[in-house]
């Protein structure tokens, strides 16, 4: 088969990361070909490079040209990269709600006559797209009265009007039903049987299985198997080559959990408005308890509840044996003693534009006020005290905190919750974006925390980092929690239980 | 039960990443001196045109009464701006205010603090309304604040027609004459008189080092800056950010009410056109002083130099017989050259920042 995308040895930094390491990813016509990796592997920057949103710092990209012979191109912008015939769904919608199905669809080209729009070839070409997918869907319809599926497959319609050789999908099921999914796989075949080629990025390993041919795995930059057919990987191997035998070794703290201790926090039974049911959980001082789960499977979403975000609508949440009610996050902080280190830092998590002062201290103000003021001196005495502790490099505590790299960033915001005197701490995805050494590190400082007596629950995508940190590890699936496992850091083993139960809701317990 | 000694916190290897550089922005970068500069030239300039200008008790100390009326004119919406929101009802906030005052001595005959301090409290408790409604609703600060100007113009017509039966009380509560007219010099001690100073300017000089203390050292108003600049990660920080978001609206009411206290002692009379100039300059100040209308980050003192330099030009071009049409044309211009001259004093600091670091 003749290849309609070829990307040699991509390179691409950023501040602190290289987030791809020479990534290979060559694609054939008529393919269905998943890219998979962990988070952090570089799928979405290697997609940014394909679709012309970023510029790889080395590597080239090669398409075919009209004669079929392969020409490195440069990729300025994402309009180069349509007309070139790559066509992407972003995981996020990219639909403007107010305008039809037909102009969304033609909406970088759209036809014009005389100036003004051309309706009647707007419909037209929307109508072809739109049949390409066998879907019967009026063109007129206002895309805000669609249903999340149609708008998904609107997406792909869009990406199909310019032409497109190479489609790529990014989490194209994340927000669909099962039905909905076999429904939008049913169009990728048969847009394959057509000649497209399509790259899918995909965390649903079953998903992937069923409907992708060819595999392409990332792991820190890398790809570490190069366009190998699928059918000659089992699961089990697609797993350990996206997550790598060779995990890091990091010297962590010694520390012992007393079993006979009230848990310092410990959900019974809590469904909350956000969607979770039967949830159950505890967690105890000295301990880390892991709760993995696939990216949206309501992780994050249920430390939020707990932090009164959501309500919580059934069971109990106890703080130290005594049954709580977080209303806020400043009631869990200043009642309970429960901080969280937000997943996002960027959004959720620092104030960029403020100095990393402020950052660190906005949660001690109330403490170190006299009189409703707060004193420059203990501020600053404090924001030494925690860049000494955490390892954080300031040029100064005055430095705004979007001036920082990455791993400082989220020592920031690992700071402030420290500086408040927690004894519960949230951590929710704390590695991700973050370089290998600096994960170590991290790794260490988490480890010391709990041995220190500090209970935490940790939310984390990164299976290596569960079975490094964790002393249990709680699966999620769709909000419930689907088992518990006591973990033996015996990272196959845990790998292969956790998996099964991601995948199969069942698992053998270690 | 175990125990255990806890292992000290883990030794973090040092990150091999680089230092980010600190940057230091050069002194005429400043905004701040800018503005002084450009107010010492016009001085200047003023002054040469016309020596009217320098005239201590015709010119110099009306213009300290009305440079004190502006500063906490621009206090007042930098309170909101702290958060990146606007206040476009400060003007008919401080109308309802100086009418609260005006009602209050007309029938109560309450001497002039008790007066001032019942205004103080409706400018806080109506700007309290508006931040509610913000807050609560999550409509834009515009949109509320400028629905609430036009329910609050209906609101104080009717009400000085109700009470006075045309537009302004006839009231003149003891002391209102001698901060209306008073300086430092009419007071002496022996042969030592004060300088020739307006009464109003210290409590313009009290508001401004409040507003300054609030947001560089109170826990309340560094708050309201966090919140303005992240409201999620204010919110997952513990900072309750309805509630700050009601106090700056409540400061900016507030604020707006002392202006008009200070507007309607410079006259001489408390009536429903008070507030009616207070919008443009109310941005004007802070904008000019370097306070970012995204919220975040405010500047008290560049409030009180930029409310000096549109009020020393008004005066200039006032004393240079401009007429009203033709002074609104030059404040216009100047103000634009300011801001344009001020946006590439910025770009140049940051180029040379970046092109040294």
């Amino acid at each position: 088969m003749s290849v309609v995308l070829s990307a040699e040895k991509l390179v691409k930094t950023f501040p602190g990361v290289r987030a791809l390491d020479e990534a290979t990813l060559t694609v054939t016509a008529g393919s269905v070909h998943a890219l998979l990796g962990e988070n952090g592997a570089g799928k979405s920057t290697l997609i940014k490079i394909l679709t012309g949103v970023y510029r790889p710092d080395g590597g080239q990209l090669r398409l075919p040209g009209p004669d079929g012979e392969l020409r490195a191109v440069q990729l300025g912008n994402p309009q180069d990269a349509q007309r070139a015939g790559i066509g992407v769904v972003h995981q996020e919608r990219n639909l403007i709600p107010a305008f039809s199905v037909a102009e969304n669809i033609c909406l970088q080209h759209l036809p014009r006559r005389a100036g003004l729009l051309d309706r009647a070839a707007l419909r037209t070409e929307a109508r072809r797209c739109l049949d390409l997918l066998d879907l019967d869907l009026d063109p007129d319809l206002p895309v805000s009265r669609l249903s999340v599926a149609q708008l998904q497959l609107v997406e792909i319609a869009k990406a199909l009007s310019a032409d497109s050789t190479v489609l790529l999908l990014d989490e194209p099921t994340a927000s669909l039903t099962n039905d909905e999914a076999d429904r939008l796989y049913g169009i990728v075949r048969r847009l394959s049987e057509r000649g497209h080629a399509t790259v899918l990025v995909s965390h649903k390993l079953e998903e992937v299985f069923a409907v992708a041919d060819t595999v392409t795995v990332l792991r820190d930059g890398r790809s570490v198997a190069e366009a190998e057919p699928l059918a000659d990987h089992s699961r089990e191997e697609i797993v350990d080559l996206m997550v790598g035998r060779a995990y890091q070794q990091v010297h962590l703290a010694a520390r012992t959990v007393a079993a006979d201790v009230e848990p310092a926090l410990a959900l019974d039974a809590v469904a909350t408005t956000a969607g979770h049911h039967d949830v159950s959980l505890a967690v105890r001082p000295g301990e880390i308890v892991g709760l993995y789960g696939l990216v949206g499977a309501g992780r994050s979403e249920l430390a939020k509840a707990l932090l009164g975000l959501d309500q919580i609508t059934a069971g109990e949440v106890r703080v130290h044996g005594r049954p709580a009610r977080i209303r806020d996050v400043g009631d869990a902080l200043h009642r309970y003693r429960i901080g969280y280190v937000t997943e996002n830092r960027k959004e959720e998590g620092l104030f960029l534009d403020q100095t990393v002062a402020r950052n660190t201290a906005v949660t001690v103000w109330r403490k170190l006020a006299r009189l409703g003021l707060v004193r420059d001196r203990s501020e600053r005495l404090l924001v030494d005290e925690y860049a000494d502790r955490l390892g954080i490099r300031l040029a100064s505590p005055d430095q705004h905190a979007g001036q920082l790299s990455g791993g400082n960033q989220q020592k920031v915001s690992l700071a402030k919750w420290l500086a408040a005197d927690c004894d519960v701490l949230i951590i929710d995805e704390p590695t991700v974006g973050i370089d290998v050494r600096t994960k170590a590190a991290f790794h260490e400082l988490i480890a010391g925390l709990a041995a220190r007596g500090m209970a935490i629950l940790l939310i984390s995508s990164d299976l290596p980092e569960m079975v490094t940190l964790a002393d249990r590890i709680a699966v999620m699936r769709e909000f419930a929690i689907v088992g518990e496992l006591d973990n033996d850091h015996d990272y196959d083993r845990m790998s292969q239980s956790v998996i099964r139960f991601i995948h199969d809701g069942q698992g053998v317990v270690a | 039960m175990k125990t255990e000694t806890a292992p000290e916190a883990p030794a973090v290897p040092p990150a091999a990443e680089p230092r980010p550089p600190a940057r230091a922005l050069p002194v005429w970068a400043n905004p701040r001196l800018g503005l002084l500069i450009v107010i010492a030239v016009l001085v200047v300039l003023f002054s040469s045109l016309t020596p009217a200008f320098l005239d201590p008790r015709l010119t110099l100390a009306p213009l300290q009464a009305d440079i004190s009326v502006y500063v906490v004119v621009g206090l007042a919406q930098l309170a909101v701006l702290s958060l990146g929101h606007m206040n476009m009802a400060v003007g008919r906030m401080a109308a309802l205010s100086t009418f609260a005052m005006g009602l209050a001595y007309d029938r109560l005959g309450v001497p002039l603090l008790v007066g001032l301090l019942v205004g103080l409290a409706v400018g806080a408790g109506i700007g309290a309304l508006a931040g509610l409604l913000i807050a609560k609703t999550g409509v834009n600060s515009f949109v509320v604040t400028l629905a609430l100007d036009f329910g609050l113009l209906g609101l104080v017509t009717i009400l000085y027609t109700w009470a006075t039966g045309g537009v302004s009380f006839a009231v003149q509560p003891s002391g209102l004459s001698a901060l209306r007219f008073d300086t430092f010099a009419d007071y002496c001690m022996g042969e030592v008189c004060g300088p020739r100073i307006p009464l109003v300017v210290p409590i313009a000089v009290a508001a401004a080092l409040g507003v300054g203390l609030l947001f560089r050292h109170a826990r309340l108003g560094r708050e309201i800056l966090m919140t303005g600049s992240n409201t999620v990660a204010a919110e997952l920080s513990g900072i309750p950010t309805h509630r700050r978001v009601v106090a700056a609206h409540a400061l900016s009411g507030l604020l707006a009410a002392l202006a008009g206290f200070l507007l309607a002692a410079n006259n001489g009379a408390f009536s429903a056109n008070i507030g009616e100039s207070f919008l443009l300059p109310s941005f004007l100040a802070p904008v000019l002083g370097g306070t970012l209308l995204a919220g975040g980050a405010v500047s008290v003192l560049g409030t009180a130099l930029g409310a000096t330099l549109t009020q020393v030009i008004y005066k200039g071009l006032n004393l240079l017989q401009f007429s009203l049409e033709e002074l609104k044309l030059y404040i216009g211009l100047v103000l634009l050259a300011a801001l344009s001259l001020d946006r590439l004093r910025a770009v140049l600091a940051e180029r040379r920042a970046v092109s040294s670091s």
